[in-house]
């Protein structure tokens, strides 16, 4: 059911109810997958709190998109797509089940999914490579369009600020999603940047640059679907700086003790997914024991995935892949890899 | 047959590839209406316009992931760093990224692209820095430095052809420094295969780059003594054809390897240990390597001429190789 004037922002009543249940249904799925991932992996990095973006970033967009998810928070995006969530809890764990077997971080999957992938360990260079996929869109004269999202520590890093020049004097079709989570590791946004607000930083690029609440997730995802359309229409890229908290530590085991737990506690109170929940029930989207439906339904999934994943045996020493470095052996012949189950190529 | 310099044959291949496929497409700095750097792209823009010859801000770690993303949703772009001395720019892009894609997501992405930069010490005395050894350490890259015009253009061809991303050094003193008949008919070249560059029963020189011509000047002036030297142009420094060079090497039980880079370090020593280990017994002497001295590189030109290896450099080390 869509209202023309939906309740918080007012931005989340542009949005129908359809797209209002999947953004929530995206979040549950989001939370409780990234925190089984912490409960089994200490050094996994908790996304919680910030589903808001994520989920605002990254959902409703097409099959022949691109997405390049953040380190925090990176499988809703491929389960988006259709991975297999028990494959992508194997590979957090270095699983043999793992998309990547054994050899990524962990966020990786089939090449038929367009998501960029995560292998190696700095920041920023990803956006670079996000930023790629567009000229490639761009270049085929297609009106496919790439979403990518990085922390607000990596828009210091020289990457993000080539890359958004270079989209805007080519006018690439990419919205560049900043998930603010106030905090690079142990430092304070306001100690390493020297303005309340990056978004500004595209009035440099000459892209439109925003300033929305990240733990508002139909305002994150209006910013984010709006920006798309700017894209695909040929008018190039957008940078949304979408603001939330980092409600975990840096990662799982975190002992954390550079905040304070007043603060912390604050932002729980502003949890973008019983905000989302209560503005839904209000405007009538769904009842309380539909929601619960939905949390029951992504527990149990979640639930047997980590399962499946559990019972897998670590990588296999096999799947080391000395001789799979290069797409082709040196001499020239073909050495393609079982693992292929798709192309990037359309 | 057409007589083509490195440079000319260099966009020879460039053009061709091209011509004959839509996904190819040129990034750099001054490549479109000045022609290039030293004339690296001269005559492209003029054929195929802005799209395909695009003229980028300088933004190096921004042009190398622009080059794999767009790699990887199926385009075969060719970027261009003006020179090898700005390759530290962007080195995250190529080492992090282009060399580990492949592998790291067990085969799901393909990063076919080549990566061109001009390196060596060159006519104008700038940028020439030689960090190509620093690409054959890491895995999942191809590294080519070809001398001459044939190669330059045909393994460009094969670089562009290749599924994996392909660091391509071109020497500046080969430039315009080195001129020869080209065959009419470009074909791609087997990456990973060293050439013989001459044929002598006495002792194996292996070079790269510009080394390779002043490797065959001395092993002239030696011929005069009776030394036959045999120069093994590498061509490919990852793969490296450790195989051709073994197979001299036990014909010739001597070996001398000289480079432009760095001694310490540089590809010379790679291929130094790898014949101690493919084929130690067969050597009559220890092997002798030849590089720059281990200080950053001067400008003026006395300085520059002391450093960078020359004929005099390798004929004594040849001589060296034969006393013992």
């Amino acid at each position: 059911m869509s209202r023309p004037n939906g309740p918080g922002t007012g931005e989340g009543g542009n949005l129908g109810s359809t797209v209002r249940i999947g953004l929530l249904k995206a979040m549950m799925l989001s939370r409780t997958l990234e925190r089984a991932c912490c409960e089994l992996n200490p050094r996994w990095f908790p996304a919680e709190g910030e589903e808001g973006v994520i989920a605002g970033a990254f959902f409703g967009l097409r099959s022949d998109d691109t997405m390049a998810p953040h380190y925090r928070g990176p499988f809703l995006a491929y389960a988006l797509r259709g991975a297999n969530l028990s494959r992508l809890v194997g590979q957090a764990l270095g699983k043999a089940n793992g998309y990547a077997r054994g050899r990524a971080l962990g966020f990786t999957g089939p090449a038929a999914m367009g998501i960029v992938p995560w292998v190696a360990g700095d920041l920023g260079t990803t956006i670079g490579v996000a930023t790629g996929c567009a000229l490639g869109f761009s270049y085929e004269g297609s009106d496919r369009v790439t979403v990518c999202s990085f922390g607000d520590g990596t828009t210091n890093r020289g990457d993000f600020h080539e890359a958004l020049n270079l989209a805007s004097v080519w006018k690439l079709p990419i919205v560049y999603v900043c998930q603010h989570n106030q905090y690079s590791i142990s430092l304070h946004a306001s100690e390493v940047l020297p303005i309340e607000h990056l978004s500004i930083r595209a009035g440099s690029y000459g892209m439109p640059g925003l300033t929305v609440d990240g733990n508002d997730v139909f305002a994150v995802h209006t910013a984010v679907r709006d920006a798309v359309a700017r894209a695909r229409n040929g008018d190039g890229p957008t940078l949304i700086e979408a603001r939330s908290y980092r409600l975990g530590g840096h990662w799982a085991s975190d002992p954390g003790g550079y905040r304070l737990p007043e603060v912390q506690e604050a932002w729980r109170d502003k949890d973008p997914i019983p905000r989302a929940i209560s503005e839904m029930v209000d405007a009538g989207d769904l009842t309380q024991h539909e929601i619960d439906a939905m949390w029951d339904e992504v527990r149990h999934a979640v639930d047997e995935a980590i399962a499946i994943a559990k019972a897998c045996p670590d990588a296999r020493i096999e799947d080391i892949g000395s001789d799979e470095v290069f797409a082709e052996v040196p001499d020239g012949t073909s050495a393609h890899l079982g693992a292929r189950s798709g192309s990037w190529r359309a | 047959m057409a007589r083509l310099s490195f440079a000319e044959a260099l966009v020879e291949g460039m053009r061709h590839e091209l011509r004959t496929d839509e996904r190819v497409f040129l990034m750099g700095q001054d490549i479109g209406k000045m022609g290039g750097v030293m004339g690296g792209s001269r005559g492209l823009i003029e054929e195929f316009g802005p799209r395909r010859i695009r003229e980028t801000p300088i933004s190096e770690s921004a042009m190398v992931g622009a080059a794999i993303g767009s790699a990887m949703v199926g385009k075969r772009p060719i970027v261009e760093i003006s020179f090898g001395e700005f390759l530290p720019t962007c080195m995250s892009q190529i080492v992090l990224q282009a060399a580990n894609l492949h592998y790291m997501t067990a085969g799901a992405v393909d990063v076919s692209m080549v990566l061109r930069t001009r390196i060596g010490d060159g006519p104008y005395r700038g940028h020439p820095q030689c960090y190509e050894s620093w690409f054959a350490h890491v895995p999942g890259l191809k590294v080519l430095m070809p001398s001459t015009p044939t190669d330059a253009r045909n393994l460009m061809i094969a670089a562009i052809r290749d599924p994996n991303p392909v660091i391509f050094f071109e020497h500046m003193w080969l430039y315009h420094g080195v001129r020869e008949e080209v065959d009419d008919v470009p074909v791609a070249a087997t990456i990973g295969k060293a050439a013989i560059r001459r044929v002598g029963r006495d002792v194996t020189v292996v070079a790269t780059g510009w080394m390779v011509h002043k490797a065959l000047e001395a092993a002239e002036t030696l011929a005069l003594e009776g030394i036959e030297v045999e120069v093994v142009d590498l061509v490919s420094l990852a793969p490296l054809d450790i195989d051709t060079v073994a197979s001299s090497v036990r014909r010739t039980s001597r070996i001398v390897v000289a480079h432009e880079a760095w001694k310490i370090g540089g590809i010379g020593a790679e291929v130094t240990a790898a014949i101690a280990e493919a084929c130690f017994f067969d050597l009559e002497a220890p092997p002798v390597r030849v590089g720059a001295p281990h200080h950053p590189l001067p400008m003026a030109k006395p300085l520059r001429d002391a450093f960078v290896p020359d004929v005099d450099d390798l004929l004594r080390a040849i001589r060296q190789a034969m006393a013992s």
